[in-house]
């Protein structure tokens, strides 16, 4: 039954404004203390999977803030959005974390970006701001200036949560061997046993969205997003560029839909053994990091012979694409898309066979079914317990809807077994991808012309399966030609929050490499702000001193 | 007299100024599976020079840390006098050295817990944990399989041991013996899989956390000069063929098998991720009984 149908006919007129500008994409308009109503229904009775809630400052446009919670209904290839205003006398909304728990993060966000508190929230503890933030100063509101750097107040800190006398607190982060990125997780154990943990993060905030809705024009977006992350930045920049077009009804020549998809592709297909190598690497298996990097440079050596990078391609641009991927570079991707394909095969056969690696993977960071729904996680964490969703099939973008993609793999066990069998494979499925691509891919332009401003107060949210997940960019359109919001959520931000379930209970051991398997990337999950992490409490001497300090030494 | 002082500075030499080169060699070896050039043959002489030649950090007030890596270093070398490197009769043939080797190896690995406690890092507790459990199942394999030994030759000295084997053959029991102690001595060399009380991915290099400049040096120093000790032991006893009985062929035949043996475990290292703890134990304790069964026919043929 139609989607707009249910919703009227169960809440009527609760519901204040109903719309679907683009086929797939309904925006309502509730009253903000009907939200629990409208989430517990989509939740559960339309099966909708919670994907990100937006905080924005509409006081220039209807003097109230503005709070979006996105819901995607994967079976229908739907997105909901649930609008609630916010007025200035009464800051706080109901909190959705207790009927939906994958929302814990974002409504914390909300409330320390733009000041909208949720009311009712199980934790609702201080998440993106660092921990020496003022207090009642809110980063996103339009009247805060976004090179401002405010006073610090080391009393802000952060409690973390306690512990019971009988545990041992061991520190994962904020810097450790086999995080990549700043990440703190405070594991409490007793003996190797993993009884709780607590997670901090936010060490990476430059600043993206803030810089985007005040300073950035659309055109200069999709080079900053591409810099959201460092592997899957292709995928951003595809994201923002997608959701800027759906806004402003911009038709993309099909060429440069399959250069996106091929471009696409080969990020999956050089993130896939990146993350295997790390995988192999904390479980002490450096040969498997040694192979599969090797096996992965060639696929670097292509993005660069094609777009002149290894990474952050600066091929996107609302519109399409600025490099054309030319007809004699074919057979060479061919021939590095073979040699992989063998590789991998073999690669694939030698991970199953060995019995060791198993031992270390099975029945290891257990995410039942029911637990990655409800803590909404995408990606090959949720293929690898058996939640089947990709964006590729659900929501199509770039080519694949014309390519009739819906070959996906997944996995009921959800274990870190099933979570690298679904990356194992799916590199395969991408090399197809890309092959038949370069078989079908149409002569014609590769960017739109674009004569027109892009019109204000228009909406779009697009998705984009990313390595890792689904990332997810929700485009607001302001006057001046320039975005007034733009919101993005990349896949770690979903899945993180799994990892408390996972490791509960398990050996220390375990803790690693559970921690890999959802194949974290925490600058993408962290792009926020601004912040001087430098001032902390403990702190003696400035950072100014300590280099005098050391430069004086160093010349003793 | 001057036999046995010659015999002790081989022993010493081979193990202090010889094991830092097989290291290159296992390095270079590694670097080989893993399609990379690998460093220099001389990098391990470098790697330690390098952390001798560092400031000595005290990071903790404890005594114990201070002097555990020289007394860890001193009890690896004696160790290395116990044990026959090309010659049958280790430097220090005493009654019942069998047993003084089994004293000073458990010695060294709970000096190294010591030192580790001592640190008070958290990570260091939890290596220390681990390394006890590994201690209490991987050291009976190798105190069994020894004992086979001395209950076949009926004499607690490894001279008599060598010499029974080599009069005898390959018995049951000492085959049983020799196979679980070439698997326990991954163990021992804190290879994978059995790195676990060190496990960097993990716990951050656990009972070494707090080491660095001159006292890791010792400690890698050790470690380097237990892989020529436990080699040369499997090696001798184990393997004593061919024994030619001259000092100047035997050395070499010696130092021959402790490559092929240190290239194995090498090979064992690098295509195998690490255990957890429990399931290592699960697997020594698998092998304590096979050990076990070993003794028992020794027993019975005696």
């Amino acid at each position: 039954m139609n989607i707009i149908k249910r919703l009227q006919g169960k809440f009527g007129k609760e519901i204040l404004e109903i719309k679907e500008p683009v086929k797939g994409k309904i925006y309502l308009t509730i009253p903000k203390t009907g939200i629990l109503n409208f989430a517990e229904y989509i939740f559960n009775e339309l099966k909708g999977r919670f994907v990100i809630s937006v905080g924005t400052d509409t006081r220039s446009i209807s003097n109230d803030y503005t709070i979006t919670y996105i819901f995607s209904l994967d079976k229908e290839k739907t997105f909901i959005s649930l609008q609630a205003h916010v007025k200035n006398d009464d800051l706080t909304i109901d909190s959705i974390t207790p009927i939906v728990p994958g929302a814990n993060w974002a409504e914390r966000e909300v409330y320390d970006m733009v000041g909208v508190y949720p009311k009712g929230h199980p934790d609702p503890r201080r998440f993106i701001l660092a921990d020496d933030w003022p207090d009642g100063v809110y980063p996103l509101r339009k009247d805060f200036p976004y090179d401002k750097k405010p006073e610090s107040a080391p009393e802000m800190k952060v409690p973390l949560k306690k512990t019971s006398e009988k545990s041992t607190i061991i520190s994962l982060g904020p810097f450790f061997p086999v995080l990549e990125e700043p990440a703190y997780f405070r594991l409490f154990v007793e003996g190797e046993q993993v009884v709780g943990c607590d997670y901090r993060g936010s060490y990476n905030h430059r600043g993206i969205e803030k810089i985007g809705d005040s300073k950035l024009t659309y055109n200069q977006i999709p080079f900053i997003a591409e810099r959201i992350c460092g592997i899957c930045g292709f995928i951003h920049s595809t994201c923002y560029c997608e959701a800027v077009e759906e806004a402003a009804e911009i038709e993309v020549p099909l060429r440069a839909k399959y250069i996106r998809t091929i471009m696409l592709e080969l990020e999956r297909i050089h993130s896939h053994p990146l993350w295997l190598g790390i995988a192999g690497h904390i479980i002490g298996f450096e040969t498997v990091l040694m192979q599969t990097w090797r096996m992965r440079e060639p696929v670097m050596w292509l993005c660069e012979a094609i777009s002149g990078n290894r990474k952050t391609y600066g091929m996107n641009i609302v519109g399409g694409v600025r490099r054309d991927i030319p007809k004699d570079l074919h057979p060479k991707i061919m021939d590095v898309l073979n040699t992989l394909e063998k590789e991998w095969r073999t690669l694939l056969k030698a991970i199953q066979g060995d019995t060791t690696l198993m031992m270390r993977l099975k029945n290891v960071g257990r995410l039942s079914n029911e637990d990655a729904r409800k803590i909404c996680v995408t990606g090959p964490t949720a293929r690898g317990s058996g939640v089947r969703i990709d964006s590729r099939f659900d929501h199509p973008y770039a080519a694949y809807a014309e390519m009739g993609f819906k070959e996906f793999v997944s996995y009921p066990d959800g274990d870190t077994l099933a979570r690298t069998l679904v990356r194992l494979e799916e590199t395969l499925i991408s090399i197809d991808i890309i092959k038949r691509a370069l078989q079908e891919i149409p002569e014609g332009p590769i960017i739109a012309e674009i004569t027109e401003e892009i019109p204000p107060g228009k909406e779009a949210v697009r998705v984009v399966e990313a390595p890792r997940g689904e990332a997810i960019h929700y485009v607001m359109t302001g006057p001046d030609n320039r975005p007034f919001r733009w919101r993005v959520r990349a896949p770690t931000y979903a899945n993180l929050q799994a990892i408390p379930v996972m490791i509960q209970g398990a050996s220390l051991a375990d803790v690693p490499i559970t921690i890999g398997s959802i194949d974290p990337c925490f600058s993408c999950t962290e792009r926020m702000i601004i912040v001087d992490k430098k001032t902390g409490k403990e702190r003696v001497i400035t950072q100014k001193e300590l280099l005098e300090y050391s430069i004086k030494e160093k010349l003793k | 007299m001057n036999y046995t002082i010659g015999i002790g500075i081989l022993n010493i030499g081979l193990a202090l100024f010889l094991s830092p080169f097989l290291e290159g060699i296992v390095r270079k070896l590694r670097a080989f599976i893993h399609s990379r050039k690998g460093p220099p043959l001389r990098q391990p002489y470098y790697d330690l020079l390098k952390l001798l030649g560092k400031e000595n950090l005290e990071v903790s007030p404890n005594y114990l840390l201070r002097l555990a890596p020289i007394v860890y270093l001193t009890t690896i070398l004696i160790a290395g006098l116990l044990v026959p490197m090309g010659t049958i009769s280790p430097p220090i043939a005493a009654a019942g050295d069998v047993i003084v080797f089994i004293y000073f190896t458990t010695l060294a690995a709970v000096i190294i817990m010591m030192s580790a406690a001592a640190s008070e890092s958290p990570y260091a507790q939890i290596g220390v944990s681990r390394e006890m459990m590994m201690l209490l199942t991987v050291e009976p394999v190798i105190a069994i399989a020894l004992i086979t030994g001395a209950v076949n030759a009926h004499s607690l000295r490894m001279s008599d041991i060598v010499m029974w084997y080599l009069t005898n053959g390959p018995t049951v029991s000492m085959v049983i013996a020799g196979v679980s102690v070439f698997l326990a001595v991954q163990a021992q060399l804190g290879k994978l899989p059995f790195d676990i009380s060190e496990a960097e991915q993990e716990i951050m290099g656990g009972l070494f956390i707090e080491m660095s400049g001159p006292k890791y040096a010792l400690f890698k120093w050790g470690f380097l000069a237990k892989q020529v000790i436990f080699a040369s032991l499997f090696c001798q006893i184990f393997v004593p063929w061919p024994a030619t009985f001259t000092l100047w062929l035997d050395v070499p035949i010696n130092l021959l098998k402790v490559l092929i043996v240190v290239v194995f475990v090498c090979l064992i290292d690098v295509v195998n991720p690490r255990l957890r703890i429990d399931q290592a134990i699960r697997y020594f304790l698998v092998m304590v009984f096979v050990a076990l069964m070993g003794l028992v026919f020794a027993l019975v043929q005696a």
